[in-house]
């Protein structure tokens, strides 16, 4: 969601709502600085540098960093061939500091969800992922996406098909929270959306259905858990390579 | 201090000891072989390593018969032990620089200020040759002394190393601090986007920026736009970093740039895109699809800006998905009606200067679109490249390329990735400073050349194609050029018109093509574009002979690719000689005439001409509108009581020249004139403007011109 900004407009404003240019101002205009903000900049700047480049630097009363320490130098309790390529030991956004974050903000420190991270928000299922009963993620990652759709049929879906994006991101939902061990013991999960999905066990990751593989799995989140997955679930079709790369 | 790698590894044991002699010299004295021992057969030597920001530099002397080259890096501790694996982080190719005698590599990805050794090696095909003699150092940390305020402020992006972007609401904070504790820097809001988000831009200047957008300009420039397409956010992070640098930098480089003109930054033109992680605006449209047609607003808050600032030379920075391409893949602006001395300039910002300084640095530039890049890097003038290209700005697309590809098989981690992407740019957008300081007077001049040849509305018209783009002498860095773009014939008009009439309906009416079906009037966007019109009475003509003239066509003329409406292409009406008196009323447009004897412009008429000589004086009382380009008068020139626009770009006057009293809402043009005689302004609504074109006046030069 669109947080405060110094000149922003009314931020529950519904998107696509007509703006008209503002007329350009005779003389440049500054930038307006409520107090609020300057605050807000003057925390982040000293936060900033006293913490160095241990990433503990915002306001952000959820600051994963805060969780880290000497004891968080473990593999955080994350499993799978994609683990080693992500945050660890002390870094920002290590498995352990995100214990306590819900599962919407914990996901933006895994780098590799840029793309499904946004696509919750577009969504407009943040808050499902904070159901206290628990949820399970199965998110995946931003190379998942780019195998799947192009790059103007994923914008279409973020940005004009939000129902059908709902609908998708919902097969990568599964209410309670449920680890790699337990999915595999189980032998099958129900994804929100409806559909079964056989879990069957490959080389220590867990397979889903015959299109995904956990890749790094039961990243520990506040009420739930995130596997990172190697492809997208749900029944669209594939649109990647119609109009692989844009030009720019 | 040559140290020979030994052929046994105990690895701590090793490294602390080769180590000590690499980084202290003295310490060899206690090894007496080894600086004097031959490299084994086909080992590299002389690798040397210089840390930059956010990368480093390996270079080597190159081993007779290698086709490439491996780069290792290991992390170290502060006593050079070993503190994770070594890992093969780059492979240098023939095809990366233009000058394979003398290879670099920049190394980049790491989190700066971590230590590191470094190897290189040779192979012969898939045959490995002994690696190098190890070198160590500790890289830069991010830029700022953290006990110097301003300094040590630190984005989003820099304090996670790398994990999250720096989002909108951390970007306002960064900008307001910097904006309140550096004197050089003024932030200036040039517009909103759909969602209403600050489209915020930085102006940086020494030791305060000019006051004004006008005083700005008077300073030819330089711009940067950093994030156009919201899930390209590489290039942003870049520009937010070295808008500390250049705010708080005791650097005597970035005085002497700061000193010298004014650098423009506009770190996120699409703040409602990148925040919804989309290619495109909240609308969905892909901005860079838009800044000719401007019907979002975050375009048309860029192509105002570049009328009022008025920027001489220009990155705009992408990330891009073809991974056999190089580094940092670059295009000028092709169109075609770009004029030739633009094209040329960026070309030579291009291949003859970011080029030669990759080469230096370890950085592999290449051609947009080479590698088999695909059909891009085309015509298109609704791109930004083509637009700033036929709005006469020297300019390149800047491409990030997203993954490692071949040549970087560390990038797995997103982390390391994402750092190499924003420090190449870093890279890239501190060259277009120096390039910009370098070759300051050589831009202006072909901006000059531009703009006078676009207002003689000289040669074919082009809706839509490119110039090619040759591939560099060998060796090139690229095995393949971009694609060839030329015009089909149907996008292709001999006959250039003298000026498009535009009904008041098609001038004046709502328009569709915005966000939520609304549009701005065509009114509006023309004048955002900065475009003179004669508003007469039987409708408003736009002419060509004006310094955008490769643009208007590709907008007004029913045959354009994406025009905004089919306007009335109006001929010249009067060509070839004309003997004794001519007096203009209505609408005369006159292309390469010659006149003998005074032409009299009746108030409400329209004068325009080019490419046309006048043998007598030419005088214009409450004229609609005077618009001469290419031309010459023999005789005075007088502009009196005119309502409407004046443009004179490119003329030759024998005789003084008098603006007088003119009442239009726009700046009357005076730009490249010679003027035999004195200029003389006074009472003109709006103070002339030569928008860095000089006049040569032999004359004085007096009251609103005295400094034209
Ligand atoms: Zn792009």
């Amino acid at each position: 969601m669109f947080a405060p900004s110094p000149a922003s407009a009314d931020p529950a404003a519904p998107p696509g709502r007509r703006t008209r240019p503002a007329p350009t101002p005779p003389h440049p205009r500054r930038v307006r600085r409520p107090g609020r903000l300057g605050l807000l900049a003057a925390t982040l700047v000293l936060a900033g540098v006293a913490a160095g480049c241990t990433g503990d630097g915002s306001a952000d009363p959820h600051e994963p960093g805060r969780t880290g320490g000497p004891a968080a130098a473990a593999t955080g309790g994350v499993s799978g061939p994609l683990c080693a390529a992500l945050p660890a030991g002390t870094d920002p956004g290590n498995p352990d500091s995100l214990v306590d974050e819900p599962a919407d903000q914990a996901m933006r420190w895994i780098p590799v969800l840029t793309t499904f991270e946004a696509a919750v928000r577009a969504a407009g299922l943040s808050a499902q992922l904070r159901d206290p009963r628990g949820v399970t993620v199965l998110a995946p990652t931003d190379d998942a996406f780019a195998r799947k759709f192009s790059a103007s049929n994923l914008d279409e879906l973020m940005i004009h098909d939000r129902d059908t994006l709902r609908t998708l991101l919902r097969a990568h939902l599964v209410a309670g929270s449920h680890s790699l061990a337990d999915l595999l013991a189980a032998g099958t999960v129900t994804t929100m959306d409806g559909t079964r999905l056989t879990v069957t066990p490959t080389e220590s990751m867990a397979r889903l259905g015959d299109t995904a593989t956990t890749i790094c799995a039961d990243y520990r989140v506040a009420g739930g858990r995130i596997h990172l997955i190697d492809a997208v679930l749900g029944t669209l079709p594939t649109t990647a390579g119609l109009d692989d790369d844009p030009a720019h | 201090m040559r140290v020979r790698r030994p052929t046994v590894i105990v690895l701590s044991a090793l490294l602390a000891a080769t180590l000590g002699t690499v980084t202290a010299p003295t310490a060899a004295a206690g090894q007496p072989g080894s600086a004097t021992t031959a490299a084994e057969p086909n080992e590299v030597t002389n690798l040397t390593v210089t840390q930059a920001d956010g990368y480093a530099t390996l270079a080597w002397t190159p081993v007779e018969g290698a086709t490439d080259y491996q780069i290792e890096r290991t992390p170290v501790d502060a006593n050079d032990v070993p503190t994770g694996p070594s890992v093969v982080v780059g492979v240098w190719r023939p095809n990366r620089q233009i000058n394979n005698e003398s290879p670099t590599f920049a190394d980049a990805g790491f989190n700066p200020g971590d230590r590191f050794q470094w190897r290189v090696r040779a192979r012969f095909g898939t045959v490995e040759q002994p690696y190098s003699a190890p070198v160590t150092g500790t890289t830069r940390q991010p830029w700022g002394d953290p006990a110097v305020p301003g300094q040590n402020l630190r984005t989003r992006w820099e304090t996670t190393r790398a994990v999250q972007y720096t989002s909108d609401v951390d970007e306002y904070a960064y900008t307001a601090e910097i904006d309140r504790l550096s004197d050089r820097v003024r932030v200036v809001e040039i517009g909103r986007t759909v969602l209403g988000r600050p489209i915020n831009m930085f102006v940086f200047g020494y030791p305060t920026p000019p006051a004004t957008p006008e005083a700005v300009a008077a300073t030819s420039p330089v711009a940067i736009n950093c994030n156009v397409h919201g899930n390209e956010p590489g290039d942003r992070e870049a520009c937010l970093i070295m808008a500390r640098q250049l705010a708080f930098s005791t650097d005597p480089r970035i005085i002497d740039i700061l000193s010298h003109t004014t650098v423009l930054i506009v770190p996120t033109v699409n703040g409602d895109g990148r925040a919804a992680n989309t290619r495109g605006n909240s609308t969905g449209q892909d901005l860079n699809r838009d800044y000719s047609l401007i019907r979002q607003p975050e375009t048309a808050a860029f192509v105002r800006m570049v009328r009022d600032y008025r920027p001489i030379a220009s990155y705009d920075g992408h990330e891009y998905g073809n991974s056999r391409a190089g580094d940092l893949p670059m295009l000028p602006p092709r169109h075609q009606n770009v004029a030739q001395s633009v094209f040329d300039q960026s070309q030579d910002m291009i291949e003859g200067y970011m080029y030669a300084r990759a080469a230096e640095d370890g950085w592999w530039p290449c051609p947009y679109g080479c590698e088999g890049g695909g059909n891009v890097g085309l015509g298109e003038e609704t791109i930004l490249r083509n637009t700033l290209g036929l709005k006469n700005v020297v300019n390149s697309l800047l491409e990030l390329r997203s993954s490692g590809g071949q040549t970087r098989p560390d990038e797995s981690n997103t982390a390391n990735n994402r750092r190499r992407k924003t420090y190449s740019a870093l890279w890239t957008f501190h060259h277009l400073l120096d390039y910009h300081r370098a070759r300051y007077d050589e831009i202006r001049r072909a901006r000059a050349e531009a703009i006078t040849f676009q207002a003689s509305n000289s040669g074919r018209i082009v809706f839509r194609g490119s110039r090619p783009i040759p591939a560099h002498p060998a060796p090139h860095p690229a095995d393949a050029v971009p694609p060839l773009d030329a015009p089909r014939p149907e996008m292709i008009l001999d006959d250039a018109p003298c000026a498009y009439r535009l009904t008041p309906e098609q001038y004046l009416g709502a328009r569709t093509d915005g966000p939520g079906g609304v549009g701005a009037s065509l009114a509006e966007r023309i004048a955002a574009h900065g475009w003179k019109v004669v508003k007469a009475a039987d409708g408003y003509y736009v002419p060509l002979a004006q310094p955008e003239r490769g643009l208007i066509p590709l907008l007004l003329d029913a045959q354009g690719a994406e025009e905004w409406v089919g306007g009335e292409r109006v001929y010249p009406t009067l060509t070839g000689r004309h003997n004794g008196p001519l007096t203009v009323s209505g609408f005369t447009c006159i292309a390469d005439g010659t006149i003998n004897g005074p032409v009299t412009v009746r108030p409400g008429a329209t004068l325009i001409a080019y490419r046309t000589t006048v043998n007598g004086p030419v005088t214009a009382t409450g004229a609609a509108g005077v618009v001469l380009g290419d031309s010459t008068v023999r005789g005075p020139l007088q502009v009196a009581n005119g309502a409407g626009p004046l443009s004179l770009v490119g003329n030759t006057v024998s005789g003084p020249v008098n603006l007088v009293g003119n009442t239009g809402t726009d700046a009357p043009l005076v730009a490249g004139n010679t003027v035999h005689g004195p200029l003389h302004c006074t009472g003109n609504r709006v103070t002339p403007t030569a928008i860095e074109v000089p006049n040569a006046v032999t004359g004085p030069r007096a009251g609103q011109c005295a400094a034209l």
